[in-house]
Parts: structure tokens; C-alpha cells; sequence
């Protein structure tokens, strides 16, 4: 599945409740002050339906900052396209 | 944040039901003052055993959409006994809207849920014994601190029984004993006022136990709720929101042509449209019967469609395979007019508000014109596939009510009644005339056992004649003392129909003040005098049986009752006091008398006059 990075910030950015602007490859647990416990289950249940997929266990509790999220979404086949790129 | 960025969110959750968007709408929600929403503010308690907290954006976001500002109270984890019975609570719980109580099996009778095989028979009904106790318990609890409507779960059927293929072949084991204990749980909160059942049960069969339950979350978390429930899950309370906060909706407006039937009357010969027993015409008669049933619900039915009116009618009346007939419609507007002035038509006609309607339609220009000219108006758009017909319909549940009367199964006889009496009134003179010529019979009494649903469904549900809008459920009726206040109902029959009960005024006393609280009339009955008659037995009853010297009376504007903004003006009442929002009214009782309209005839059942 290709899809543009836009659209997982923007599922970030929901969560909790911040600028899309402010998601970049920093963010992670310990700068966004709003990635509390219970917003990391509801970014997990997100994700898995936004992009159809379903983390395993451990999964679940590694995906704490931006580009952990993208490398476990990549090895569900998810397929980042560069905005650049296009 | 602004209100502008909340109708944005909702509008988003219109569009893509995706969890991340009502994450979205919760975070304004979290940073909006509730006064700048400009919404009213529905609190919400919720009471659970097991980790709740992702449905919350759900939950959040569906009040919103329902028009409210939702205030979450969320109780501890496991600690519904400690907060039910707990004098402290009734500070958090004071005047909530609504509580919600969330169990899940396995945290409640960890037994039952997982370690069935364990258990003798004896042992299962003890469990199943106790665990009715408990939520009772609860309940009676509850009920001390509130008086507002409890929603509690019932239990999911396990996604492996205990004993495999053998555990349905009997009674004892795992299946039967929780569906018994489901069975026994509804009617252990029949016995108590305002209590109703979300059927976690079956909403988790049609999703499927496996998609539905998260085990992962379960053992991490305690929250058991998959990513594929939560927000059906959350969506059906929402509806429970709605159906008890006056939001459902009345009327379905449909279009005809690749609706009802396939094909276009204007260029097909009546027999070629596509409607039978086989395919594809079965498929629109499927949804033809899903229509019907909305019928047989209460649900008014009109017809908005661009065609010449006779080609229309011609099906209605003669094609073999329909089964949608002329007299199951209250109305209609079938001519070449654009779809929004039609539908205003309808909503006149039949005296409802615009967000009483639901509107289906195939064609994407006259679904967006209404979206854009009517917001109020609930859009359904059809695809081009008629198999897909009755779950866009029905996906909503935008009809959905806690309260199926005799009235509701009566309603569409009720308006095609109002049909005849209109052609009486074109034949009649004058308006006096007519109204005499009706020969209408109005009965008046206090609310009793009998009516007391039906008084409580139209303070929820009146919203054109009520001058106070004051939402009552069945419980707030109850307890309302004699002592000091009077409910009144309204009764209407004429030569054509009886109408059942369409009017409720409820008065307070105070020394010898009388205080009208509520008066609202059933818009299917208005413009007949009828509220005059009303009136004046109210304020007979003030003076002769509670030595009353005057009545107050106010008016809270609403969006939608300015109808009514002068009501007391025209009846003779002084105004006494006038703010923006709200105008009291005075009438004083020794000076004048205020006599009943002579076209209407009043029967008082009232046994305390005996």
C-alpha cells in the first residue's frame, strides 16, 4: 500500500490533538506532551484502522516516537512515498 | 479553539467514520469552553469494570454531533460499588444527563467467562444469581443520587464456548447460561424506571467476537475493545443520546425513480421498471419493505420526486409488485420544483421542523442542493446499487426511539386523516365553521400510570408548541409531588380520528401562585384551538381546586418555538418580566374569566373532582 506521509502525521496530529506542522521525525513519547498512556492506545487503534493492519503485542508498546511508527507500518507493507518524490 | 473548528471536526466524522477524526473532534472538545460551543452541556457518568477510555473519543464525539457538549465523568477502574454507594458521589453525580454503566464478564464473574468447566450447575446459577444482585444493587444505588436514564450492557456469548460443539447441545453449559443470564439481566431492570439495555451482545456478533475483542489490549490494558468495535460500540450510545435527548428523527422523504424502483418512469412504460420478485427487482422490493417497517415504526412517509404526479400515482395504485402503496404515504410533492422548496412544502404540511427530516435520493446534485440550501435535513444518498439500499438507510438509525406507543403505530393513519380534514376545511366558510364542523372532543386529566410514557415521550420530543421546553423523563414525572404540582394531559378525538394524547401542561403550586412549567401541544394538532381549551381548564383548575389568585406563565425561546413567543400575549395574560431569552406572564384569576373555545368539547376525567 502507497501511501503519502501526509496522511500518517495527520493521524498523529488527531490523536493528540496537535499541528500536523509540529509531526516531524523528532517527534516522539518524550517531546509531545500530550503522549500519555492512554492517547498511545488510541494512536494504536488508530493506526491499525487507518491503515488496515494489526500490530502484534510487542509491537503495540515499541512504537513510541515517529520513526519507530513508520519503520513497524513499513514492515506491514506499508509504502511511504517521499512528498519530494513526486 | 473555536466553535468553527468543532463544526469542522464533526463534519469530518460525517464524512469518515475513522477513529483518528473523533480523536480529532474530542481534542477541540477537551479545549473549547463549553459557552463558546454554545451548545447545552450533556454530563455524562460512566460507571466500568474493564478500561473504557478508547471509546471515550467515540462517545465524546457522537454527543457533539447529537447537538450537545459532552462532560465525561469517569469512574475509577472496577469501582462501581465503592461509587454507588459512596454518599461523596452525589456530588459528581449531581443532575448528570445520562449514566452509563460498562461491565465486562470477565472482570464481573471471571468464573462464568473463563473457567466455565469449573463450575457445577448449582455453582453457575448462584453465579448468575449474584451477579444480577450486584447490577441491581447498583441500580437502587444509583437511584437514591439520580433520576436520569441508566444504560447498562449486557454480556457477549464467549468466541469458543467452554465445551466446544458439546456446550450448545444443553442448557447448563457456558451458552445458555449467559444467554439466560441476559434474559434474566433485561428483566431484572424492567422493574426499575429508566433503565435501559445496549446490546453489547448482538452489536459484537454482527462485527464478530474475534474482529471485535482485542485480546492484546485486553492483557495489556484491560481494555477489551478492538479497534473494529469501538466505534460501532461508541455510535450505538449515540443513539441512546439521541432517541433520549429528542434528536430522532420523524419523517423519511424519498425520491422514486432508482429508489423505490429502477429505472425512470418518464422514459420506461410502467411495466418495464425494474421491481418484482427476481432479481434485480427484488432488490427494491427488499427495500421497499425495510421502508415499511420504518412505516409500521411510526416513521412518516412522503414522497419528493421529479415526475409528472399521475405516472407516480399510476404505480402506486396499480403495479402488481409494489409494495409501498398511496396510503402508506402522508404526503407528497411530485412536480418539476427544485427538491429543497419541495421538501420545505412537506415540512409545513405536515408541521415538523426541517431536523425532523431523513432525505434519500440517488442523485448526487439533489443530495449536495439539499445539504447546501437545508442543513438540518438528514441526507442519505443512495448508490447506484439497490442492494446496498436498506444499510445506508438503516446505518444511523436516525428513528430510532426507547418508546414504541399507540400513537406511533397509528401516525401515518394519523396525517392522511389530516388530508381529509383538509378538503372538509376547503368546503367549509370560514375557519369557525370548519373547526365546529370537526366536531372535535377534547379529554383532560391528570397524568396517570396509563399515560405517564406518553406525557414523558412528547416533553422529549415537542419542540414547536412547547413554551418551555423542559425535557421530563418518566422518572423526573414521577416525582413530582401531588402536593404541589398537577400534570395534565390532553386527549383529542374529532368526527375523523382519534389522535390519543398530544397535550401535557404541568403546573406548580406555590401558596396561591400557580406556575405553569410546561404546556406543549403535539404540532399534528395546532391551529384547532385546542391549546385555548387547554388553557382555560388549567386555569379553572388553579382557581376552584387549588384556590390559586393567579398563573405565571413563561416563555424560553428555543430555535424553534417562536410560534409560541406571544402565546400568553393572545390569551390575556399582562407581561410581568422580559429578557432576551425568556418573558413571564401574568394572569390574574379573580379579574376575568377565560372561556373555552365553543367549537371544542371538553370531557374532564378527573377523579379528584369527581
Amino acid at each position: 500500500m502507497k501511501i503519502s506521509e501526509d496522511k500518517l502525521k495527520q493521524v498523529l496530529a488527531d490523536v493528540f490533538g496537535v499541528d500536523v506542522k509540529t509531526i516531524n521525525d523528532t517527534t516522539s513519547v518524550d517531546t509531545v506532551a500530550e503522549w500519555d498512556s492512554l492517547r498511545h492506545l488510541n494512536l494504536v487503534l488508530a493506526l491499525e484502522q487507518q491503515f488496515n493492519i494489526v500490530f502484534s503485542g510487542e509491537q503495540t508498546v515499541q512504537i513510541l516516537s515517529y520513526p519507530l511508527i513508520k519503520i513497524v507500518l513499513e514492515e506491514h507493507g506499508v509504502d511511504f512515498i517521499c512528498v519530494n518524490d513526486r | 479553539m473555536t466553535k468553527e473548528d468543532l463544526q469542522v471536526a464533526l463534519s469530518r466524522i460525517t464524512k469518515e467514520s475513522s477513529y483518528s477524526v473523533y480523536a480529532a473532534a474530542s481534542n477541540i472538545l477537551d479545549r473549547l469552553d463549553p459557552t463558546e460551543s454554545k451548545m447545552p452541556v450533556l454530563k455524562v457518568v460512566i460507571l466500568r469494570n474493564f478500561t473504557v477510555d478508547p471509546l471515550i473519543p467515540v462517545i465524546k464525539g457522537e454527543i457533539a454531533s447529537a447537538g450537545f457538549y459532552p462532560v465525561i465523568y469517569l469512574g475509577g477502574y472496577d469501582t462501581i460499588a465503592q461509587e454507588v454507594f459512596d454518599p461523596q458521589s452525589a456530588q459528581y453525580m449531581a443532575q448528570p444527563g445520562l449514566v452509563l454503566i460498562s461491565q465486562w464478564l470477565e472482570v464481573l464473574a471471571p468464573a462464568l467467562a473463563t473457567r466455565f468447566p469449573s463450575l457445577s450447575s448449582s455453582q453457575v446459577n448462584d453465579e448468575i444469581d449474584r451477579v444480577l444482585n450486584m447490577i441491581s444493587q447498583f441500580i437502587t444505588a444509583l437511584r437514591q443520587h439520580t433520576n436520569v436514564p441508566i444504560v447498562v450492557n449486557n454480556f457477549l456469548l464467549p468466541c469458543h464456548s467452554a465445551f466446544g460443539i458439546l456446550d450448545v447441545q444443553s442448557e447448563q453449559y457456558q451458552t445458555h447460561a449467559i444467554l439466560r443470564l441476559n434474559l434474566e439481566l433485561l428483566r431484572c431492570l424492567k422493574k426499575i424506571r429508566d433503565v435501559y439495555l445496549i446490546d453489547y451482545m448482538s452489536l459484537m456478533a454482527r462485527i464478530g467476537s474475534e474482529q471485535g475483542v482485542d485480546e492484546r489490549y485486553w492483557q495489556i490494558g484491560r481494555a477489551p475493545v478492538g479497534r473494529n468495535a469501538l466505534i460501532p460500540l461508541g455510535q450505538e450510545y449515540g443513539k441512546f443520546v439521541r432517541a433520549l435527548y429528542g434528536k430522532a428523527r420523524k419523517c423519511l422523504v424519498l425520491d422514486c425513480d432508482n429508489v423505490l424502483w429502477g429505472g425512470i418512469l418518464g422514459e420506461e412504460d410502467l411495466n418495464n421498471i425494474k421491481l418484482g420478485t427476481a432479481f434485480p427487482g427484488s432488490c427494491y422490493q427488499s427495500f421497499q419493505r425495510e421502508i415499511l417497517n420504518l412505516h409500521d415504526r411510526g416513521v412518516i412517509l412522503a414522497l419528493c420526486s421529479k415526475n409528472n404526479e399521475p405516472d407516480v400515482l399510476e404505480v402506486l395504485q396499480n403495479h402488481p409488485d409494489m409494495l409501498l402503496r398511496e396510503e402508506n404515504f402522508s404526503t407528497w410533492q411530485i412536480n418539476w420544483d427544485d427538491k429543497a422548496s419541495n421538501l420545505m412544502r412537506i415540512a409545513q404540511e405536515l408541521n415538523i421542523g426541517l431536523d425532523s427530516i431523513v432525505f434519500v435520493d440517488d442523485s448526487q446534485f439533489e443530495c449536495d442542493l439539499v445539504r447546501e440550501r437545508l442543513p438540518q435535513v438528514a441526507v442519505v444518498q443512495l448508490s447506484s446499487d439497490p442492494l446496498t439500499f436498506s444499510a445506508a438507510l438503516n446505518a444511523k438509525a436516525y428513528f430510532d426511539t426507547l418508546v414504541f406507543s399507540e400513537e406511533d403505530k397509528n401516525r401515518n393513519q394519523m396525517y392522511r386523516d389530516q388530508r381529509i380534514r383538509k378538503n372538509l376545511n376547503a368546503s367549509a366558510g370560514s375557519i369557525e365553521e370548519y373547526l365546529t364542523s370537526l366536531e372535535m372532543v377534547a379529554q383532560i386529566g391528570l397524568v396517570d400510570d396509563a399515560s405517564i410514557a406518553r406525557v414523558a415521550q412528547l416533553t422529549q420530543k415537542t419542540n414547536q408548541f412547547n413554551l418551555t421546553t423542559r425535557r421530563y423523563s418518566e422518572g423526573d414525572i414521577r416525582l413530582m409531588q401531588p402536593s404541589d404540582a398537577d400534570i395534565f394531559y390532553l386527549k383529542l378525538s374529532d368526527r375523523v380520528s382519534d389522535m390519543g394524547l398530544v397535550g401535557v401542561a404541568i403546573v406548580k403550586y406555590s401558596g396561591q401562585q400557580a406556575e405553569v412549567d410546561t404546556f406543549l401541544l403535539s404540532c399534528r394538532v395546532l391551529g384547532r384551538r385546542v391549546e385555548e381549551a387547554f388553557l382555560a381548564h388549567i386555569l379553572y383548575y388553579a382557581k376552584a381546586c387549588r384556590n390559586c389568585r393567579s398563573v405565571l406563565g413563561c416563555y424560553y425561546a428555543t430555535k424553534k418555538n417562536q410560534q409560541v413567543a406571544d402565546f400568553y400575549g393572545r390569551m390575556g395574560f399582562r407581561l410581568a418580566g422580559k429578557t432576551e431569552l425568556k418573558c413571564d406572564w401574568e394572569f390574574a384569576l379573580g379579574e376575568k374569566e377565560f372561556l373555552t373555545p365553543s367549537c371544542i368539547n371538553v370531557n374532564v376525567v378527573d377523579s379528584k373532582e369527581g
